[in-house]
């Protein structure tokens, strides 16, 4: 029974790390950050223990349950599973977040409140950690408000900033709606069933023993949590704003963890998606509309880090649209690629970031190749990873992907995925091309990067060549009977390496060379490019829609509430004062109005027990 | 006898060794009223703890109890009774524990404080008392005791409109009082009893016989009027309202802690426990006026200009939530309600505590005027925070439990209205951000550079307080296990 100290020892340690940053206002820098770095350390090296009994044996690894509360007379219970999707996962999560908590050692040295960021760090980790192993839904609803709460903190971490401030509680906002979607999705299964646990759930769901449409709203309640935290449309428009966190923060949270949650939610219950077609159709089609409406967005922002953050939102728009073609492997394949190039890509930008001076801009931007090789190599092998260049590993799991899509059968979507693909490929490039080609604008300096920040990018740089090579097909199916569908279209993988191409070099020519002016590209369809670089306006229609309103009936029901309702209070109040004056002239105060009620109350109970004499 | 039989006496009546003891001390000598003052709450504090310890879960009906003959009148007898179950343990722990913390708080009262302190500690003898007697009118004794107290200790101790606030507070209880009253002769006049153990069989009994039926009913509107006033329910709400604003710091710590509470109390006992049948056939309009109260306090609590208002707008909003837990009339649906008034008695506690002190730093609490307070003061910012996140529900403090029980309870019986009360969640989650990054996030102002941060017994009582909702929160067990036979057995009682 070694599971239940290796969860132990990957669980404790963050919680500690969390207790001593927190109240190490004191300490040297030095001394938290190895608390951080040891405490990740430690989860990573028993994730990768248990990765390791995993691989040998997926059906040996034993789930743990005790009772947390008593619902009535239902037990509801806490605990673990160790199935190779939370295996997985738990790796994930730990190896970025060493990595991450290593980076921020450079990145924060600056910051005051470094004891604070680590703590936040810690927390954040933990909560990420307890998703991805629970077996029930209450649980994975807890650590869901968990992390998000973290991602809320680190958001607005520059709390002085009024931009940060509004982005973290927009953060917390709209991954709330979402979060609604789920709660209630909760409160139908525990009707249902009876309980939170995801294995009951699945035995019902296949002894047909719940209705199919109570099948399918349910579903499509748990996609509604997932479309919250994972950005997709149309509850994305927080993730493109929370880049207002400290760039370590985006890596960690908002590109290779948090904001997969909700795939990873999708995933662990794709049993119930699977049962539903309906609901398999709306993941599909909601995740391939993000990945293209996302991707059409970031072809023309202008902050390295928005940039990165639609792309985000794409990709896991993509994953959703492998989960919904019924392609299991093909998600979780691509959501632990993207973990690995994407949290290198935000680093790199990190360092890049790091270099100019907290500069954003990529339109003043540019020349670094020359004065940082090894940020602008690492960087590059991040570009190609996500732009599915073989033998990089974005290349198989987005082919993967494409194959599922196809072979699932909607023609449409597959287009779509190829069109994004192609966008993809297309405005990574421009941004590469924008910060590393060209010459450096004039009076800018350029900073050192310290070795802290390049070694785990490193890391992560062979992890996302590499990570196309592990075969989990076999590994990830062996304790569901989820498949590996056997696919069709040898072509498909040409047709992807092709469009790749295509955008790298269409954005060769015009931001590598810059023979070719993007002005010209502009002009084509007028209209087109206000209405990207404004995202479709949708944060304008959700003011307008939505908080505006919410606004407005507050004053109005504060009028009511005014006017109508005290406004009666007043008049019973003027009413009892007449009656006090009535009743004793003599004095003056308050006082004499609690006389006066008791007086009264006790008068009616003396005459009543007067009249319970009288009627006997 | 035992001791333990006169535990409940004992824990009631103790404050009243301080207050007996001020009257010995000068006018003059104001720290000894306070030391006084605080001590004597940690008598009933420590012996809650030793109830909490012989309290026997499994047991269905009151113990600890005690009965004595004290009026005779011509229809009955008046007893003095007392007693504890699995529905007043909880919240006789809570009140000990607020009254201790809030007396802690008094610091920030500087004049009459040998009055103020006996007035306080008579304050808690009368909510010690609502909550352990178990005869009616002795409830009812106890219950006008704290609407004296209250009344007095806002209007002399609180802010600038208090006497406007204090009388509002006593007409629209007095009136709830007198109303209970009614309620309570009219069941004294019918059953010849006002015993706990003894009236709801002689409810049931009356009831079946069909000339009684209307004047039970006219008895239980009674009851429901006078505790919707007490909750508040919409639309008897317009006088808390002042009284949150007005009030000082410790006082509304213990009037949205715990005095609130003696409305849900009343419900629970009174409503449930004594009327579940009329309770059952009234829960649709509960269940409704429950729906009222979430949506209706959230927004106006979201349109608010002033801390403390969308503070009592937002305790409307949780007393929603409490009201559905009830209306369900299932387990799940009671345990929530009563999770929900100990878990909201301790959040809005410290959330006063937490406004309280800030007030003594910034001398404001319009929304407009705040801002930046985390770069000058830290620790109360980030409390704050935490107390914010504890307000909107977060998993893993005391507020998401609660609402989660009475969510899953009314889901069970009606599912489309817990569905649209869920949009209570998100609103709570929407006014209590804007509130909490309004005064602490942000660019600093300029003239609150330099505040202190907050001293160690101002410090304490917070962490105090923060200790029991993580605890509640992450190990719910605590209370659930005292409190589900007691609901059980209520239950059992509804339709037959």
């Amino acid at each position: 029974m070694n599971e239940h100290w290796f969860v132990l020892f990957v669980l404790l340690p963050p919680v500690l790390a969390f207790l001593i940053s927190l109240a190490g206002r004191r300490m040297a820098k030095q001394i938290i950050s190895a608390v951080g770095i040891s405490a990740t350390g430690t989860s990573l090296v028993f994730s990768l223990l248990l990765l390791n009994e995993s691989l040998n044996s997926p059906l040996s690894l034993d789930s743990w349950q005790f009772t947390w509360l008593e619902l009535g007379s239902k037990p509801v219970n806490f605990g673990y599973t160790l199935e190779p999707l939370n295996v997985l996962m738990l790796v994930i999560v730990s190896t970025v977040s060493f990595l991450v908590h290593v980076y921020s050692q450079g990145y924060m040295k600056e910051d005051n409140r470094f004891h604070v960021f680590y703590s936040y760090l810690a927390l954040f980790t933990f909560s990420m950690l307890g998703l991805v192993m629970s077996p029930n839904l209450l649980q994975i609803y807890v650590f869901w408000e968990l992390v998000g709460v973290c991602s809320f903190l680190l958001v607005g971490f520059w709390y002085f900033k009024p931009e940060a401030k509004k982005a973290a509680k927009k953060a917390f906002m709209v991954t709330r709606i979402g979060d609604i979607g789920l709660f209630i999705a909760i409160l139908l299964i525990f009707k249902e069933t009876g309980s939170f646990d995801l294995a009951v759930l699945a035995e019902r769901v296949e002894a047909n023993a719940i209705a199919p449409g109570m099948i399918t709203l349910i579903a499509i309640l748990v996609f509604v949590g997932a479309v919250g935290k994972s950005g997709q449309f149309p509850l994305h428009t927080w993730l493109p704003d929370a880049m207002e966190g400290p760039t370590p923060v985006s890596a960690l949270i908002h590109a290779a963890t948090m904001v997969a949650a909700g795939v990873y939610l999708v995933a662990n219950m794709f049993f119930l998606f699977e049962a539903s077609p309906v609901a398999l159709d709306v993941v599909a089609y909601v995740g391939g509309f993000t990945a293209i409406f996302a991707a059409s967005i970031g072809l023309v922002q202008n902050d390295i880090k928005r940039v990165l953050a639609y792309s985000t939102v794409s990709q896991l728009g993509f994953m959703m649209l492998a989960l919904g073609s019924v392609g299991y492997v093909a998600g979780v394949f691509h959501l632990m690629t993207h973990a690995f190039f994407k949290a290198l890509l935000f680093l790199g930008a990190g360092a890049v970031i790091v270099s100019l001076h907290h500069e954003q801009d990529i339109r003043k931007m540019g020349g670094l190749w020359r004065k940082n090789k090894a940020v602008g190599i690492l960087f590059l092998i991040g570009c190609l990873a996500i732009a599915g260049i073989p033998p990089f590993s974005g290349f198989f799991s987005k082919d993967e992907i494409l194959l599922t899509v196809y072979a699932d059968g909607r023609i449409g979507l597959f287009v779509v995925a190829v069109i994004a693909a192609f966008f993809t490929a297309f405005y990574m490039f421009r941004l590469f091309f924008k910060v590393f080609s060209g010459d450096l604008p004039e009076n800018q300096q350029v900073e050192q990067v310290p070795t802290s920040m390049t070694w785990p990018m490193i890391v992560l740089a062979v992890l996302a060549t590499i990570a196309g090579f592990f075969h989990l097909d076999h590994w990830l199916t062996a304790t569901n009977q989820y498949g590996v569908a056997i696919h069709e279209g040898g072509w498909i993988p040409y047709v992807a390496i092709a469009v790749s191409l295509l955008g790298i070099v269409l954005a060769y020519a015009i931001y590598g060379t810059r023979r070719y002016s993007s002005q010209e590209l502009r002009k084509t369809i007028p209209g087109l490019y206000p209405l990207l670089l404004n995202k479709y306006f949708i944060d304008e229609l959700y003011a307008k829609v939505f908080v505006r309103p919410l606004k407005g009936l507050g004053c109005l029901l504060g009028f009511w509430d005014k006017y109508v309702i005290q406004g009666l209070v007043a008049l019973s109040g003027r009413i009892f004062t007449c009656i006090g004056r009535v009743g004793s002239k003599l004095q003056n105060g308050q006082a004499q109005t609690y006389a006066l009620i008791s007086v009264f109350g006790f008068v009616i109970l003396i005459v009543s027990l007067l009249a319970g004499r009288l009627f006997q | 006898m035992m001791w333990s039989q006169w535990l409940p006496t004992w824990i009631t009546l103790s404050p009243l060794l301080g207050v007996a003891l001020l009257l010995m001390v000068p006018r003059e000598s104001k720290k000894a009223h306070r030391i006084i003052g605080i001590l004597t709450t940690f008598i009933p504090l420590i012996l809650a703890f030793q109830m909490y310890f012989l309290f026997d879960k499994k047991m269905t009906d009151m113990q600890m109890t005690i009965s004595i003959p004290w009026i005779e009148v011509p229809i009955g007898t008046i007893s003095y009774a007392m007693g504890v179950d699995g529905l007043s343990m909880p919240l006789v722990f809570l009140t000990c524990l607020i009254s201790t913390l809030a007396a802690f708080a008094s610091l920030y009262i500087r004049e009459r404080t040998k009055l103020y302190y006996i007035l306080f500690l008579l304050l808690e003898v009368g909510m010690l008392g609502v909550f352990l007697a178990n005869d009616l009118f002795l409830f009812f004794l106890f219950f006008e005791v704290t609407l004296v107290a209250a009344f007095f200790l806002v209007g002399i101790w609180g802010y600038t409109e208090k006497e406007k606030a204090a009388t509002q507070f006593l007409i629209y209880n007095g009136l709830g009082s007198a109303v209970m009253l009614l309620g309570i002769v009219l069941l004294f006049v019918l059953t010849k009893t006002l015993d706990y153990s003894a009236l709801p069989t002689a409810i049931s009994l009356l009831g079946a016989v069909e000339s009684y039926d209307t004047v039970l009913w006219v008895a239980f509107v009674a009851f429901l009027v006078a505790f919707a006033i007490k909750l508040p329910i919409f639309p008897f709400h317009s006088w808390m309202l002042r009284m949150h604003v007005e009030a000082p710091t410790p006082i509304v710590m213990i009037h949205s802690g715990i005095l609130l509470k003696m409305g849900a109390y009343g419900l629970l006992r009174f409503g449930v426990g004594m009327f579940g049948d009329y309770m059952k056939e009234l829960a649709w309009l509960l269940m409704i006026l429950g729906l009222v109260n979430i949506l209706y306090g959230a927004i106006l609590a979201f349109a608010q200009k002033e801390f403390k208002r969308v503070l009592a707008f937002s305790s409307i909003s949780h007393m929603g939530i409490l009201l559905l837990g009830i209306a369900a009339l299932n387990q799940i649906g009671l345990q929530g309600a009563l999770f929900q008034a100990i878990s909201h008695g301790l959040i809005s506690a410290l959330m006063f505590f937490l406004v309280g002190s800030m007030y003594e730093r910034t001398k404001t609490t319009m929304l407009s005027e705040l801002g930046g307070l985390a770069k000058s003061v830290p620790v109360l910012s980030g409390l704050m925070l935490v107390a914010g996140f504890a307000l909107l529900g977060l998993p893993g403090l005391s507020g998401f439990i609660s609402e989660f029980l009475a969510f899953v309870g009314i889901f069970q019986v009606n599912p489309w209205l817990a569905a649209v009360g869920t949009i209570g969640l998100i609103l709570a989650a929407a006014y209590t951000l804007r509130v909490v990054l309004k005064t602490t996030f942000g660019p600093m102002k300029d003239h609150y550079v330099g505040l202190a941060d907050l001293r160690v017994k101002e410090v304490l009582p917070m962490f105090v307080l923060v200790g029991f909702i993580v605890l509640i929160g992450v190990y719910p067990k605590l209370l659930e296990e005292s409190i589900q036979v007691t609901l059980h057995q209520m239950l059992l009682k509804i339709g037959g």
